[in-house]
Parts: structure tokens; sequence; C-alpha cells
């Protein structure tokens, strides 16, 4: 007498080659779980990327649970159709539908308790690894260890407890709502194309293509009072477009490519129109939700990672020398009264002398300045910004001594500089009419130029960059006291600035900089140094949690599409045994096959790379410096593995269609 | 009639062919020696009790299968010593294939199903399409040409599976049980048309049988037992229906058939 767990083993038995594929789905994603919310659990990784991150991981986290639930919970449907002639053969020999459904589920409770030891056997090896890759990202040196969490461990067998609950419901439903007709027809099911009603899916074709450039467009227009009301236009507009494009534009296209031909299709396109046409109403979902998922993957990997990759030259814009004090406020009584305590300048030259640390200092003078801009030259972001406040005057001979590369303006032009306005200046017109008021007459310069960095550190802000002889003359006239409404306090600045010579020995002066700074308490004074260690941990930390979700992303997407490949490949396996009965070669079906892989891959990389360009474009604002190359090594790195997909699945039509006779 | 058929050319010519099966220590040989030769335009079937090898010998004949020994000649060239690919290429241009379960792509309309074995060769549009509308007015499914595989019947089926057996001017046609899945109506009808073909346009035709009255179609019958040629009879200027009976009496010494008929 069988039992129905010796029918349970014995299926699972022979069905390992069908298993093996959601069980690998399964593992993958309780490993990647667990390494997650063991790096989450360890407090040492907290502490050393900086105690704000806690939040990131959160919310990466919930992400990471989304993803992977609805990852496995669109396996097992796949999985599902793929046995629906076994569940039809069990209850045709008299299983009722509860039985069967008690079996599948026995099943996957013991897959799921499988895949949960292997991966978090295997998220236990490989955790050690991504720790170690954090630690590189956030610039942490040293040994350090994981701590082996049982937090994760219980953390990750609940998360996957509900998701093979959701699994289980979901077997039972398949298996209550299956007639057994349709559990036999169910490998064959795939829609016969119908012809297009011409003028509504011409029209719908049209607007498919019409709503993602619409989309596009908007997205670089959108920097207006309506801006949140137009991200979300453009997200809507985009979406909608690719779903239309993929339901009706591309099926449209193939029809008319099709009728073109009048019934002598070939072998290339009888392996790949055919066979996409057959199947394109029940694709269009998936390859519309792989696009945006793709689109919204390489945005946030080459927005973290151009953040990342420009972390040292961001941190130069704001930071342009390696020290500096502003003389001012060394005095005493100053300090005293915003609570400082900062070493002075003798005692930080001192302190390099003593470690032998080669430098260059130079004393710069800023001169504030007061008046208007020419009306409408900034863009609406920053403000309509007409006054001159809190500007500094500053001379390009001394930024020259100091070290500042830096042109120097024909007399009466200015170049301005403000790290703050960033790139949003970017493509800002020059030239234009600053009009300086701050003395009597007011005199007016013309702005030739925006430099996106700033030529003191930390400046609170813009400066405007002359030549020596305006700044000279300029400053003259200031001192006659012939100027308006500015306080007395703020004329003249003088800042001491520093370089040290060997870039190597900047942790042991900035350890001098900041000796008496208390952990924790913020400075006035922050160097370059300081800034890079602390930017570096965030962005780290940052490009770390984009990849590692872009990486589940990525794969859960690539999986989708061979699963989905696979099952198509097994449907059409008559077919390959017909051609190559005819006569045809496996090389001349593969090359149909190959055709239809890169519509099937190729297409939903390609709007998905083309969406994240216009959308990092119209966010390359928030971003200081040149992203080209990050966002091209980002999205190349991404092509790369989704493109493995493409080549594993091809393997497996080359495996099916050789075995086919 | 006899004389006639011998003196024209031969279009296949199996020596002493054998084809075996299994592993070294547990080998079935399924053909034992089988000598045939198939003359232009003659219409041969082949019939036999099943095991007897019938499919053996239509797949190595048809070059989907290697034989273990012996060579076979079509038009003068020696399938048996031919790569992979020459016998792909062989089928495609010399052979046409008729299938039990039709075995069209469902994902391709009745007429991209028909042209589909001339879609590698080098012909022109024009010449392709009038090769089309005389294939498809023979089998009578010059309407159905838009239609996919789903909209039609077994019959219809079948019968675009004729035309894309016959579309690329094949030397030979192969036909595996064509009528095994249709209905007795569809399948005389079949039949008739496939008979028309070969007397018609001189279509050399070889196909495999279990059933009596399909058979009684063709101008020879060979029949099988145990993996040699039993005996053949001829049908010469018979009707229809003695030959049949004498197909029957054939079988009725051959025996077994019966029993599996489905």
């Amino acid at each position: 007498m069988l039992t129905l767990f010796d029918l349970v083993v014995r299926s699972m038995r022979k069905n390992i080659k069908h298993y093996y594929l959601y069980f690998f789905a399964l593992i993958f994603s309780v490993v990647l779980y667990f390494v997650f919310s063991t790096l989450e659990q360890d407090s040492a990784v907290l502490d050393r990327s900086g105690g704000s991150m806690g939040l990131a991981f959160k919310v990466a986290g919930i992400l990471l649970i989304l993803i992977a639930g609805i990852f496995v919970v669109y396996a097992n449907a796949i999985f599902l159709k793929r046995r629906s002639r076994e569940i039809g053969l069990y209850q045709l020999i008299g299983l009722s539908k509860n039985k069967v459904a008690r079996l599948l589920i026995i099943e996957n409770v013991l897959l799921s308790a499988g895949a949960l030891i292997i991966g978090i056997g295997a998220g236990m090896l490989v955790s050690r690894l991504f720790l170690l890759l954090l630690m590189k990202l956030i610039g942490h040196e040293g040994f350090i260890t994981v701590s082996f969490s049982l937090a994760a461990i219980i953390q990750t067998i609940i998360v996957f407890m509900v998701i093979s609950t959701l699994t289980s419901i979901q077997m039972l439903f398949t298996v209550r709502r299956s007639t057994l007709l349709g559990l036999f027809n169910a490998e064959k099911k795939g829609e016969q194309p119908k012809k297009p009603r011409t003028f509504r899916s011409a029209v719908l074709a049209l607007l498919g293509i019409g709503l993602i450039v619409f989309g596009y467009w908007l997205s670089g227009n959108m920097m207006n009072k309506w801006l949140l009301f137009n991200m979300l236009a453009v997200l809507a507009s985009t979406i909608l477009g690719t779903y239309l494009v993929f339901r009706v534009t591309i099926s449209w296209l193939f029809y008319q490519i099709r009728s073109r031909k009048q019934g002598h299709l070939g072998l290339n396109n009888s392996l790949s129109l055919g066979s996409l046409m057959h199947r394109m109403k029940g694709n269009a979902n998936s390859l519309t939700i792989i696009t945006v998922l793709s689109a919204m993957t390489l945005t946030m990997l080459a927005g973290a990672y151009s953040l990342y990759y420009a972390t040292e030259k961001v941190t130069r814009y704001v930071m342009p020398y390696d020290f500096m004090f502003d003389e001012d406020q060394q005095d005493e009584e100053w300090m005293e009264r915003y609570g400082f305590n900062e070493v002075s300048v003798e005692e930080f030259e001192a302190g390099l002398k003593e470690k032998g640390i080669a430098y260059t200092t130079e004393t710069i003078e800023l001169l504030g300045v007061e008046g208007t801009y020419e009306k409408g030259v900034f863009p609406i972001l920053i403000g309509k910004m007409e006054g001159i406040y809190n500007t500094y005057m500053v001379s390009a001979k001394q930024l020259q001594k100091a070290g500042f590369q830096v042109e120097t303006p024909k007399s009466g032009t200015l170049l301005l500089h403000y790290a703050q306005w960033g790139s949003m200046l970017k493509d800002i017109k020059v030239p234009f009419e600053v009009n300086v008021t701050s003395i009597e007459p007011a005199s007016a310069f013309t702005a030739v130029k925006y430099g996106a960095g700033d030529v003191v550190n930390a400046s609170w802000g813009p400066q405007f960059v002359v030549n020596d002889a305006d700044f000279e003359k300029y400053k003259s006239a200031m001192d006659q006291e012939n100027m308006l409404n500015i306080s007395e306090e703020r004329v003249v600045r003088n800042v001491r600035v520093f370089n040290v010579a060997d870039k190597g020995q900047l942790a042991i002066a900035s350890g001098i900089r900041n000796q008496n700074r208390s952990e924790g308490s913020w400075s006035h004074g922050i160097d370059y140094y300081s800034m890079y260690e602390d930017s570096i941990k965030v962005n780290g930390l940052l490009i770390f949690i984009a990849g590692f979700l872009g990486l589940v992303f990525l794969i859960s997407t690539g999986s989708i599409l061979y699963f989905k490949q696979m099952t198509e490949a097994e449907q059409e396996k008559q077919s390959y045994a017909t051609l190559r009965q005819l006569g045809f070669t496996v090389k001349d079906i593969m090359r149909g096959i190959i055709r239809k892989q890169v519509f099937v891959f190729g297409l939903p990389l390609l709007i998905g790379l083309l969406h994240s360009i216009f959308a990092i474009k119209s966010a390359s604002f928030i971003f200081m410096s040149d992203i080209t190359v990050p966002t091209a090594i980002a999205m190349g790195v991404y092509a790369l593995i989704y493109l493995t997909f493409a080549f594993l699945t091809i393997g497996y039509y080359r495996k099916t269609v050789k075995a086919a006779l | 009639m006899n004389e006639t058929i011998k003196t024209t050319k031969t279009v296949l010519h199996a020596q002493n062919v054998r084809k075996s099966f299994g592993t070294r220590s547990n080998v079935q040989q399924v053909l034992k020696g089988i000598d045939l030769r198939v003359a232009e335009g003659e219409f041969v079937g082949i019939m036999g009790a099943s095991g007897a090898g019938k499919t053996t010998l239509l797949n190595v004949l048809a070059t989907i299968d290697r034989t273990t020994e012996g060579s076979i000649l079509i038009e003068g060239s020696d399938i048996s010593k031919m790569k992979d690919a020459e016998l792909s290429a062989f089928r495609r241009n010399k052979l046409g294939f008729i299938f039990q379960d039709y075995n069209l792509l469902d994902t391709l309309t009745v007429k991209e199903n028909i042209l589909l074995p001339i879609s590698l060769g080098k012909m022109k549009k024009r010449v392709a399409e009038e090769e089309f509308n005389a294939i498809a007015d023979i089998l009578g499914i010059k309407e159905l040409a838009n239609k996919y595989p789903h909209e039609i019947s077994g019959g219809q089926k079948q019968r675009t599976s004729a035309a894309r057996a016959l579309i690329n001017k094949p030397s030979m046609v192969f036909a595996d049980e064509p009528t095994g899945a249709l209905d007795s109506k569809s399948a005389s009808s079949l039949l008739g048309t496939l008979e028309d073909v070969n007397k018609k346009r001189g279509v050399t035709i070889m196909m495999v049988t279990h059933d009596p009255l399909a058979s009684s179609y063709c101008s020879r019958i060979v029949f099988l037992k145990d993996g040699n040629i039993y005996s053949e009879l001829y049908r010469g200027d018979k009707t229809r229906q003695v030959f049949f009976q004498e197909i029957l009496k054939v079988q009725g010494v051959l025996g077994g058939d019966s029993v599996d008929t489905i």
C-alpha cells in the first residue's frame, strides 16, 4: 500500500529534472536574503557604515522580501504549469483534488525546508565575502569577522515560511480551480495570432510609442512647480507606453511584416516571428514587468555607482584644499562663543613639522559683496535668484598661488563658483550681468563662466573670481568705508589653506587637525580627508545596497525569462523534431531560435536601458560631476550579467533541438 | 505492367539493410537484411505486424535513422555513407514526408507550413507561389492558405502535410501511417488524392500502413515479417477491390496484425 508520503518521495525522485529549476530559485532567494539579514543584524557593520544607514538597510530588506516573494511565486506558477499533466494524471487515477493538493503541499514543504537548510548553509559561507566587499566599498581596512547571527537565521526562516505558505495556497488554488481537460491541455496552450483590428491597433500602436516619447520629453522638462505631478506623469506615461508597445505595437508590426510575406515566411521567421506571435499576449505582461524592473534597477545602479565613483571628485569640489583655517575664527573669544575647540594654525603647523609632513600654505582674502544678478538667468530649481548675498570676491592670482587651478579672468569679468549649486547650473547661459552694489559707485561685471567647485573650503556662499587688479581696486574701495549695508566683520575674511605634499600622509595630518575634536561633535573646520571618509562610508553603503538589490532584481528577471523560454522550448519540441525530419540541420534551426532570443532578451534590455538613460539624465542635477563613465560601466556590467541568461537559454534550446530527433 | 515498371529508372535501391538496437550484451536485430528496389512512379505500401520492422525500415530508408549494415541508394547517391549535414540537405531537397499526426507547426498558417521545406532554397518567390498554387489546387486546400492548423479538420491537416511533402518536387515521398488518425471518409479521400498525385505527377511514394484498405491504393505491397521481406504483391491491372481481397489473404497468412489494429 502506497501512502501519500511514498507517492511524494517517488514523484520527487522522478521529477528531479523539473524540480531543480524551482529548487534553485528557492535556494538562491534564501541565500541572498540570509546574507542581507546577517549584515543587517551585524551591529559592527552598522557602526562602521555610519549609524544613520540602518534605515537604508531596512527599506532594502523590505524590497528584498517583496522581490523574493514575487519571484518564488512566479517560478512556482511556471513550475505548476509544467506539471499540469502529472496533476491531471493523479486525478484521473482517482486521487481527490484535496489529496492531490496535499501531495503538492507536502512536496512544497519538503522543498522549502531543503532550500532553507542549503540556502542558510551557503549563505553562511558567502556572507563573509559580501561583508568583505562592503568593508572595501566603505573604505574600512583591517580585519573583521561576521558574527554568527541567530536572529538572521530566525528572520530568514520566518520570511520563507510565509513565502512557502503563499506558494502552498497558490498550489491549493491551482488544483481546486483546474479541470481535467484544462490540465491536459495546459502545456499546449498558446493563443493563435488573430488579425488585429487594423485601425484600432494602429492607433494604440502609435499611442504606445507616443506615450514613451512624451514621457522622455517630459522627463527633461519637469523642473517647474509641478515637479511631483510631472514625475508621476513621466512614470505613468512611460510604463503604460511600454505595456502598449509590448501588447499592441509589436504584435501590430509583426502582423504587418508577416502579411507582407504572403506565406513565404522562411525558416528564420517561422521560428522567431511565428513563435513570438503565437504567445505575444501572454508574454506582454512579463516583458513589460521585466522592462520596467530593468529600467528601475539600471537607474538605481547607475545613480548609486555615479555617486560612489565621484566621491573623491565631489569632495574636492567642496574641499579644494586639504585643510583650511579661518583666521578670524581662530581667536579664543570666538571659539568660546560658539563652543568650538580647535587647534590653532600654529599648533597645526608644529604638528605637521613634528611628524615630518611636507606641506604648502597660503593666505587667501575673501571680500564680502552684495548686489544683483541679471534677471532670469538662474533655473527655477534654485529659486528665482536675483539678489547677491553672502557672496565672496576672490583674486585669481591668490588662488593660483595657493595651488588652485583657475584661469585669470579679463578685467571687468568674473568666474562664478559655487559647489552647492552643483550641476544645476551646468547648462546656465553665460555671459550674464552681475551688478555688485556693496560699494558706491556700484560696479558691473560680466560673468563669463560657471565653475562647479568652490575655490575655498566649505564656502557658505557663491564666489566671484576676478583678476588681481579688479580685486585690489575693489578692496581699496571697500577700505574707504563707502560700502552699504554690509556688516563689518564680513568685509574681509582671511583664510589660511594647507596642502599636504604626500597625500598618503593625509590621515595623519587630519588626525593632527582634529585632535581636539570629541567623538561625534560637529566641527566647523572639517577637512578634506574627514569629509571624504564620511562620504565614502555613505556612498559605499549605498552602492552596496543598490548592487545587492540590483543583483537580486537582475537574477530574478533573468531567471523568469529563462524559465519561460524553457517552457516554450519544451512546448515546441515537436516542431523541432518535424523540422529536423524535413531536413533542417540543428544549425539552421538554431539560427531562427537565436533570432527569437535576441528579441525576447534584447528588447526588454534595450527599452530598459533607454528608460534608465532618460531617468538618469533627468536626475543628473543631483550629481555634481560628469556621470557618463560610471553610468556606462554600471549599465555595461548589468547587460553582461543579463546576457548570460540569454546564453543559458540558447544553450537549453540547442540541447532541446539536438535531442528532438 | 510488371515489365514496364522494371524497365523504368530505379529511385531507391536498398541492399542487405540491417538494423540492430540495444547494447552489446542485448542486441535486438530489427531488420535482418532487406533488399528492396523501388522504381520511379511506384506507390509502394509496406505492411506487417507490429514489431515487424515497418517503421524502422521507413526511418532508415528515409535517412532519419542509420543502418547498422547495408547500403541504400536513392537516385544513385549512397545515403548510408553521408554525414549528418549532407543527410539533412538530402532530405530537404530530395525527400518528402507525411506523418501520422500531421506534424504541422501550430504557429504557422497552412501556406507557411507548406512553403517551409523550400524556405532555405534559392527558389524565386514567384516560382514558389506558382508551385504552391499548383499543389494546393491538387489537394483542394487553396482556400485554407491563411488558416492556422487548429482551425482546420484532421483531413485538411493531412492534406496540408501532403502538400508540404510535395512542394520541393521530391524524388520520393515517405508516408508513415498517414491515415492512422483520420476517419474513413477523410482517409479514402486523402488516399485517392495520393493515388492521383502518384499517377498524374509520377511522384514515387512509399507508405507504411496497418490498414489493408489504405494499402489497396498502392501499386505494390511489401510484407515484412520479423525483419525480413515475407512476400510482395503487385496490383497490376486489378481493381482495388480485388487487390484488397488479395492483401487480406496475405495478411491472414501473416497473422497477428489484426490484434493490434486500432
